[in-house]
């Protein structure tokens, strides 16, 4: 009794603030679609975040930040990318259960935004950033010249290698991606991959595709085309079957994993899987000398999703280098950008707080946060913040050549129906390239439109 | 008068009983009726949505968009027929959901066999280590089967790898999809056989053992008594087990999803449930899915007939 009579006061509050929102919002002439900070006032959010990316300290940074700004609770939710997708698709639609705010795969943005799914944010568009914000990424979040998703964090692929191995057998970083590929040949064993790859790892694979200025998609007038069986995706794909062969003990199967893990010393210090590996940005922190097991604040070991413990690595300059992948044009090679948008669902009754919360995110304090950690930040303005290390250097350097995967409707069934590791994994396996590609692309032609 | 007095009682037992049975016969309904309930609006509403979205195209625009869904008729239907992809999954899964039913119910009855010939303290261990194996939770369970197998460090390959002139080193039981659907095949059976042990030892203790005595007496061995006295008594546990283990095996979805997140993504790594998840729901055609999943669910009914059938005429002729 006393429970429902609490309730029904907060309900009265509640209706109370809101009303008051709206009057204020009214009186200042602000459409809804613009900010409303008085609506936001005590506006209790949530945030979907995927996977780990997003460090504790940034999350607590915003948990203060909004309670500061409105006095409500931010909530953060950590979604798995693997589930992330299907839980995206089952809880937008759903005024009582969606996030207010989430952070989506760029490559996804796609089919929300043309489905609807997404708040229209071009009225604050400007003041969040407007043009400095990464273009690919805008643009990847836009619809009929308006945006519904937002840059949150870029990352990009670079290369890392174990000079101490390239050293060894009188090996210099290359310049081209010829001389890459001859190169990671030369370093395979039966014990040790020259360049850890996997098969199915098309993300990374088709970088390969992009040096050969292959795509994997093309837009003609409204309608997008798979474009496998294009001359140049042809060469790439042609590219990505012999490095396999030639430099990779990668199963076929293996997928967009955790590559940094062969290019260690084990914990007890035995030899790595590989030579080389490609990985996002944010793999450096994983990369080095074994200096433990991470532990938390309580002093209990920290475990990973598979139950084993977190090892932390120190990065060790006389064993491991970066560089970008090249091309073969003496820039680097464009590869597959990393990282991820941020959009407010449509169905949310809380659009004022979750504008707030956008405010805050696309400030240059924690702008500057991301860089800092290593995320490449939204506004470009702040990329300095990433430093001016090596990591930052090739990090800034392979994402200026980056791409996105194609802004078509049903990309995101694409990827969900794992169409390109299926066929990535093929070309890998040795299968026929030409013929694959011509039964991929009607595969994808199918739904490539929505 | 005697013999009035001799009828009233009579007649008015037979009144009493009447109602009684008439009651009885009224009874029974009424306390289905909440069950009945429940499970209409449990099951009934989401199969009513999927017949109904089996006809539609339903993709992204109308789950996200809230786009009103067109009606197509037959055309989910028919795509989903001349799928030679979906044919390949379908008759993959039943080919596994048949070996793996058979072998777990073999190993299962061949446990409980055990359990009866065996003495108390070891019957004990065995059926605590049986439980602990059926009360682990599937992902768990999985996940340390998926380490046994691993590549590189699996205690498998290790241990097959001791054994002279056999090279194991490295071998990818995931790589290929004859050697994923024997892990998949030896994980699943792993964890169902403790449930067909127990519910074959259950229906062991319940064969006579004079009869057994007799039968021995009377020059009958031990696979004679198995054949024509303990298999006619525990058929009718055995036969709602297997087909337990049937449906179960034809739906398994977590078991293979966790071994494709370690393995391959393709679909030649698919089963029905994971292939149906993967166009339908990640792939954002919940009107193929439905079309789908309404095909496992005429074959699940197809599987049950056989039996319900059996129980019905069982039901007569008692």
């Amino acid at each position: 009794m006393m429970k429902s009579k609490l309730g029904a006061l907060a309900l009265i509050t509640a209706s109370a603030i809101a009303l008051a929102g709206c009057s204020s919002g009214a009186a200042g002439g602000e459409a809804a679609s613009g900010f409303d900070a008085a609506g936001a006032k005590g506006q209790d959010i949530t945030f979907w975040v995927m996977g780990g990316d997003t460090p504790q300290e940034l999350r607590d940074y915003l948990i203060s930040e909004y309670k500061a700004a409105t006095g409500g609770t931010l909530t953060i939710e950590e979604q798995s990318w693997g589930d992330a997708l299907t839980k995206l698709t089952n809880q937008l639609p759903d005024a009582k259960n969606t996030p207010d705010v989430t952070e989506i795969g760029n490559t996804w943005s796609p089919t929300f935004t043309n489905a609807g799914s997404f708040t229209d944010l071009s009225p604050i568009y400007d003041d969040l950033g407007g043009d400095k914000l990464l273009k690919s990424f805008v643009e990847v979040g836009e619809v009929d010249g308006k945006q519904y998703a937002l840059p949150y964090y870029f990352g990009s692929r670079y290369i890392t290698y174990r000079k101490d191995i390239w050293d060894a057998a009188g090996l210099t970083v290359p310049t081209t991606l010829d001389e890459f590929n001859d190169d990671v040949a030369v370093l395979k064993t039966s014990s040790q991959s020259g360049f850890y790859l996997g098969g199915e790892d098309w993300r990374n694979g088709v970088s390969w595709t992009f040096a050969n200025g292959g795509e994997l998609a093309t837009k003609d007038g409204d309608t997008w085309k798979s474009s496998l069986s294009d001359a140049k995706t042809v060469k790439g794909l042609e590219q990505f079957q012999q490095v396999f062969s030639d430099a990779s003990n990668a199963p076929v199967t293996e997928k967009d994993s955790t590559p940094w893990v062969n290019i260690n010393n084990d914990r007890d210090g035995a030899a790595p899987e590989a030579a080389t590996m490609i990985a996002p940005g944010w793999a450096h922190w994983s990369v080095g000398d074994f200096t433990g097991d991470k532990v938390d604040d309580a002093g209990q070991v920290v475990l990973d999703a598979n139950g084993a413990p977190v090892e932390t690595r120190t990065w060790n300059d006389a064993t491991f280098g970066v560089f970008p992948l090249p091309g073969n044009d003496g820039k680097p090679a464009p590869v597959f950008a990393g990282g991820s948008n941020l959009a407010i669902s449509k169905t949310s009754t809380k659009q004022a707080g979750a504008k707030e919360l956008l405010r805050i995110v696309f400030s240059s304090e924690y702008q500057q946060m991301l860089g800092k950690n290593g995320l490449g930040p939204a506004n470009t303005d702040e990329v300095s913040s990433l430093g001016d290390d090596q990591f930052a250097t090739a990090l800034i350097d392979s994402a200026l050549h980056s791409k996105l995967t194609p802004a078509a409707p049903g990309w995101a069934a694409v990827e969900g129906k794992s169409y390109l590791e299926e066929f990535f994994g093929k070309v890998a396996a040795g299968g026929d390239i030409k013929a694959l590609a011509k039964e991929y692309d009607e595969k994808i032609d199918k739904i490539i439109n929505g | 008068m005697t013999s009035t007095l001799q009828r009233t009682p009579r007649a008015a037992i037979t009144r009493t009983a009447a109602t009684n049975r008439r009651r009885k016969a009224f009874a029974p309904y009424m306390f289905l009726i909440p069950a009945i309930g429940i499970l209409l609006f449990g099951l009934g509403y989401p199969v009513i949505w999927q017949v109904v979205t089996s006809f539609q195209k339903y993709g992204a625009m109308q789950q996200l968009g809230g786009q009103a869904p067109p009606f197509v008729g037959l055309d989910n239907y028919i795509a989903v027929a001349t799928s030679p992809e979906f044919w390949g999954v379908a008759i993959r899964s039943i080919v596994f959901c048949v070996v793996t039913a058979a072998i777990t119910l073999v190993i299962g009855m061949l446990l409980a066999l055990l359990m009866t010939a065996i003495g108390k303290a070891s019957r004990l261990t065995l059926q605590i280590g049986l439980l602990l194996a059926w009360a682990m939770p599937v992902v768990a369970a999985t996940t340390v089967w998926i380490w046994l197998f691993d590549r590189r460090r699996g205690a498998v390959n290790y241990l097959l790898d001791l054994i002279p002139g056999v090279d194991m080193n490295r071998f990818d039981w995931l790589g290929t999809p004859s050697t994923f659907f024997i892990v998949a095949s030896v994980i699943i059976i792993w964890m169902s056989v403790p449930f067909v042990a127990f519910s074959a030892y259950a229906a062991l203790t319940q064969v006579s053992e004079e009869v057994l005595e007799a039968a021995a007496l009377d020059g009958a061995a031990g696979w004679q008594r198995f054949r024509s006295i303990i298999f006619p008594t525990i058929r009718p546990v055995i036969a709602i087990v297997l087909l337990l283990q049937l449906i179960w095996d034809l739906r398994v979805f977590t078991q293979i999803t966790i071994l494709q997140d370690a393995g391959s993504r393709s679909a030649d790594f698919d089963l029905l449930g994971t292939y149906i998840y993967k166009s339908g729901v990640a792939g954002l055609d919940f009107g193929q899915g439905s079309a789908m999943a309404l095909f496992v669910l005429a074959l699940t009914i197809a599987l049950s007939w056989f039996y319900i059938r059996s129980l019905l005429k069982e039901d007569k002729q008692s």
